[in-house]
């Protein structure tokens, strides 16, 4: 009889567990903020992308800027999206020189000191594009520094969510 | 002539522009509908204006404690973003007073995206940037020549408001709308350009961020966000965005993006920890943005929306002015050397060119040598017999463009043979120098000692067929070389013919030179007038005979001199009494009795007496009427004498003043005018009209001894007068 009322709770529990354990224990949310520097000039796009230990790129965790006409002058990301052009739910508006933006991005915990780098991407209309403007190692150490950029991009703080 | 260049560059600048600013106009029409949907949106709460970020601050950031922006745009929305409590991203329009959610912010739409990008850049980036922006110079420039063309056509910029006669064609559109666009047009075209030299960098507009020292960074004395002192000094309407501290670490701390400057102010102690002054161009450049978009005010935007359809209809416009214009000009098969008739033409606008065009082609058609060109072309011309000058009237009284050099050449190349001279002016009544160029023109034809007259001076109203054809009938006679009235001026005259029947005809005694007169009824509503014209076909071909009516008790009365040989009067003679009769009334509206003159001088010869019989009958309000008739003998003026002293005893004519030049006492009406020159002049003063209808002999004896009146006694030419319609002419 213990076995059975045993088992039940633990089916319930695990069903009312299910969604929260994929939030609260597979991926963690992250503020991001990105300064960026006084340059002149449209908006810039800038997008932040999951890369491998290969090197390669994995997910795309942000895409700022929405007109999808200037998605080809991210030019390395670009090849990545064209394979899988799913990323609607993570674009949001371009930032324009001497402006700040601050985004929720969720990283799952296991990718976190495991050798994975965040990469920020970064174009402007008819300027410099810049393939690494910032690209940090995922570990907990660089989640709680300021990172310089190198192009359009002063720097990047991170704060748990 | 200045005039000339600014026309030129307007219309250089218009071509090379044209496509670019079609475009830019019908984007723009379109994009001035977002700002107006936007502001149908009610995010804008009540007093926005006066709140302060002490009090909006503090509200929101207990509302939302992941707020990490708020931005306030041109419309007056605040919009704040952040995450919310489950850490998902949040953005929204809220009530700067209580942080209610007012609505979601929806991206620009892919169409009006798509239109932006157009009407920025042609989607052609950089390249198409430069064009838009070189299209808005120019633009500006178009702008800039056409107020000097439109301060040069309303002759001074304070009359610039001043009334522009009304009329249907392109050109009166052109000019109207103009002036009422023209501020925004100017705007438009100004801020377009100012902020095409931001985007080139060619104006600075670098904002520097505010410098913070974070080893002066204090972190006491703690005060209430609602207590900092920056808060309670600013306004929310003068913030363009708010960054929130980033974290409650003191070293973070807000970022306040006004209009005209970025402050740092410390989270924890409300200090201003720095600030850095945007430059002036930053200013210039967000005031460009709304004059160029209308984005903070819906009327503004469709002030802008309906200037750019002005655009279209500039263009549209510009372009009709300028073919007509063109289609004007000719080639001259003959040159002027070799050429028996000379056309001069003063046309501003190419109108008057078409008209002379036509008499030039009708003449070439001839077999006849004849040359036409631009009054200031006039030069010498060996073999000349006939110089016709058809020209308009420019401003007030002025030359048009293209004679404003004739006065100066004729002096400098008198003629060396005899060529009988024309003038016939082109006009509107509208204008209140009706024809005066034309009429100085021949005033100063008529004191050359080569030109004789071979015509009285005609004038065309609105470019009426009836009125030129007027002229076309009296220079032909005189020229032996028939013009009418060509179908490219005046499309079809439809031929109706009014049917009267003969009353009476008293032609019995008549000898060659003498006159006689013909009673003619007509049926009851037919709108004639005495000083109208009636035309005749006696041979029932293109010989058309033109006489004054007089309208006495209903009937069309015509005095005919009898001419040997001649077909009008041939064929009147032989009218019988009941015999039916076809001719065309042509109203001749400038020699009608003049309604609105306090008194009447009438001048006559002849069967001039004619149209004044008429409207002496006319004169039922007793206006004080004065008549100078010249005869020959006696017995011509005794026809009348009946009428004449009836009249007068019925007050209908105030003086009568016979003159005979074969009688004892040789007398020309001139000379009863040389003698009546103070009554004249003082009637003239009085605003009283001078009629003259008679030979053309005579009217050149008349008009020498009034001007020579005018000048000596109320000190203005008698031109003056004539473009006042003070002195009224219908001689042959």
């Amino acid at each position: 009889m213990q076995k059975i009322y045993r088992t039940a709770f633990l089916l319930l529990l695990l069903t009312f567990a299910k969604p929260f354990a994929s939030v609260a224990q597979d991926a963690s949310k992250y503020k991001c903020m990105i300064q960026m520097t006084n340059y002149m000039g449209e908006g810039a796009y800038v997008v932040i992308s999951l890369i491998n230990g290969k090197g390669a790129y994995e997910k795309t965790l942000y895409v700022m800027g929405s007109d999808k006409q200037w998605y080809k002058t991210i030019k390395e990301w670009n090849k990545f999206y064209l394979k899988k052009p799913n990323v609607s739910a993570v674009t949001g508006a371009s930032i324009s020189g001497g402006d700040r933006s601050v985004k929720v991005i969720e990283i799952e915990k296991s990718k976190i000191n495991a050798g994975y780098k965040l990469r920020f991407e970064s174009a402007v209309e008819d300027k410099q594009y810049h393939v690494k403007d910032l690209e940090i190692p995922l570990t907990t150490e660089a989640l709680a520094a300021k990172s310089e950029g190198s192009g359009y991009i002063r720097y990047v703080r991170f704060s748990p969510n | 002539m200045t005039i000339s260049i600014w026309r030129y560059s307007h219309l250089a600048l218009a071509i090379s522009s044209f496509f670019l600013l079609i475009l830019a106009s019908v984007t723009g029409i379109i994009l001035a509908f977002e700002p107006v949907s936007a502001n149908l949106q009610p995010y804008r709460v009540k007093h926005f204006d006066e709140l302060r970020l002490a009090e909006t601050l503090p509200v929101l950031r207990t509302a939302y404690p992941g707020i990490t922006e708020l931005s306030v745009n041109s419309q007056g929305f605040v919009q704040i973003k952040g995450s919310d409590d489950e850490g998902q991203e949040l953005t929204a329009y809220v009530d700067p007073r209580n942080g209610r959610v007012l609505g979601k912010p929806v991206p620009q739409s892919a169409f009006f995206q798509w239109v932006t990008a157009l009407h920025r850049s042609l989607f052609l980036h950089e390249t198409g940037r430069f064009f838009i922006g070189l299209t808005s110079f120019l633009l500006l420039l178009i702008t800039i020549s056409g107020t000097i063309l439109l301060i040069q056509r309303q002759r001074g910029v304070r009359r610039f408001f001043s009334r522009i006669a009304k009329d249907d064609s392109a050109q009166y559109y052109h000019v109207v709308l103009g002036r009422l666009s023209l501020i925004p047009i100017i705007l438009i075209a100004l801020s377009g350009t100012y902020l095409s030299l931001v985007r080139f960098e060619l104006i600075d507009v670098s904002k520097h961020s505010p410098e913070v020292d974070f080893d002066a960074i204090k972190s006491a004395p703690l005060r209430k966000t609602s207590e900092f002192e920056i808060f309670k000094t600013t306004k929310l309407s003068a913030v363009e965005s708010i960054a929130f501290p980033f974290s409650t670490d003191v070293e973070d701390y807000y970022t306040l993006k006004l209009k005209t400057a970025e402050i740092a102010v410390n989270q924890v102690t409300g200090e201003v920890l720095a600030r850095a002054d945007y430059p002036k161009a930053v200013s210039f450049t967000n005031l460009s943005l709304d004059l160029h978009t209308g984005r903070a005010n819906s009327i503004w935007a469709i002030v802008l929306a309906v200037a750019s359809v002005n655009i279209l209809v500039f263009i549209y416009t510009g372009f009709a002015i300028t073919l007509k214009r063109r289609s004007s000009r000719t080639k001259n098969k003959f040159t002027a050397e070799e050429s028996k008739f000379v056309i001069l033409v003063g046309s501003e606008n190419g109108s008057t060119f078409r008209f002379a065009k036509a008499i030039h082609n009708q003449l070439l058609k001839a077999g006849e040598k004849s040359f036409i060109s631009e009054m200031n072309n006039y030069g010498a011309f060996p073999k000349a017999a006939h110089l016709i000058v058809v020209t308009a009237t420019y401003g007030l009284g002025d030359p048009p463009t293209s004679a404003a050099k004739f006065k100066a050449m004729i002096e400098e190349y008198p003629q060396q043979q005899s060529i009988h001279y024309s003038v016939l002016g082109f006009g509107s009544k509208a204008y209140p120098e009706f024809c005066k160029f034309a009429y100085d023109v021949n005033y100063l034809l008529s004191a050359q000692a080569w030109a004789l007259s071979a015509t009285d001076i005609h004038t065309v109203n609105d470019k009426s067929p009836q009125e030129f054809s007027l002229w076309a009938e009296a220079w032909s006679q005189q020229s032996g070389v028939q013009v009418t009235v060509a179908p490219e001026c005046y499309s079809g005259y439809a031929g109706k013919m009014e049917k009267l029947q003969t009353r009476s005809n008293y032609p019995e005694t008549t000898l060659p030179g003498e006159s006689f007169t013909v009673s003619l009824k007509m049926r009851k509503r037919l709108p004639v007038k005495s000083g109208d014209l009636m035309a005749i076909y006696p041979l029932n071909d293109h010989r058309e005979r033109l006489y004054s009516i007089g309208v006495i008790d209903g009937e069309i009365r015509l005095n005919v001199k009898l001419h040997e040989g001649g077909i009008g009067s041939s064929f009147l003679r032989q009218l019988k009494a009941g015999q039916m009769l076809k001719a065309r009334i042509i109203v001749n509206k400038h020699f009608h009795f003049p309604k609105g003159a306090p008194e009447v001088l009438m001048i006559s010869n002849g069967t001039g007496i004619a149209p004044f019989l008429g409207m002496i009958n006319e004169n039922s309000k007793h206006k004080p009427c004065h008549l100078y008739c010249g005869f020959r003998e006696h017995a011509s003026y005794e026809r009348y004498r009946a009428y004449l002293d009836d009249s007068k005893a019925q007050s209908k004519l105030l003086s009568l003043y016979p003159a005979f030049s074969r009688e004892t006492t040789k007398q020309y009406v001139s000379d009863l005018i040389e003698r009546d020159a103070d009554f004249i002049a003082n009637l003239l003063k009085r605003g009283g009209v001078i009629m003259i209808c008679g030979s053309l002999a005579m009217l050149k004896d008349v008009m020498d001894i009034l001007e020579g009146i005018c000048q000596s006694q109320t000190g203005k030419g008698i031109s003056f007068y004539q473009s006042h319609n003070q002195v009224l002419t219908d001689c042959y």
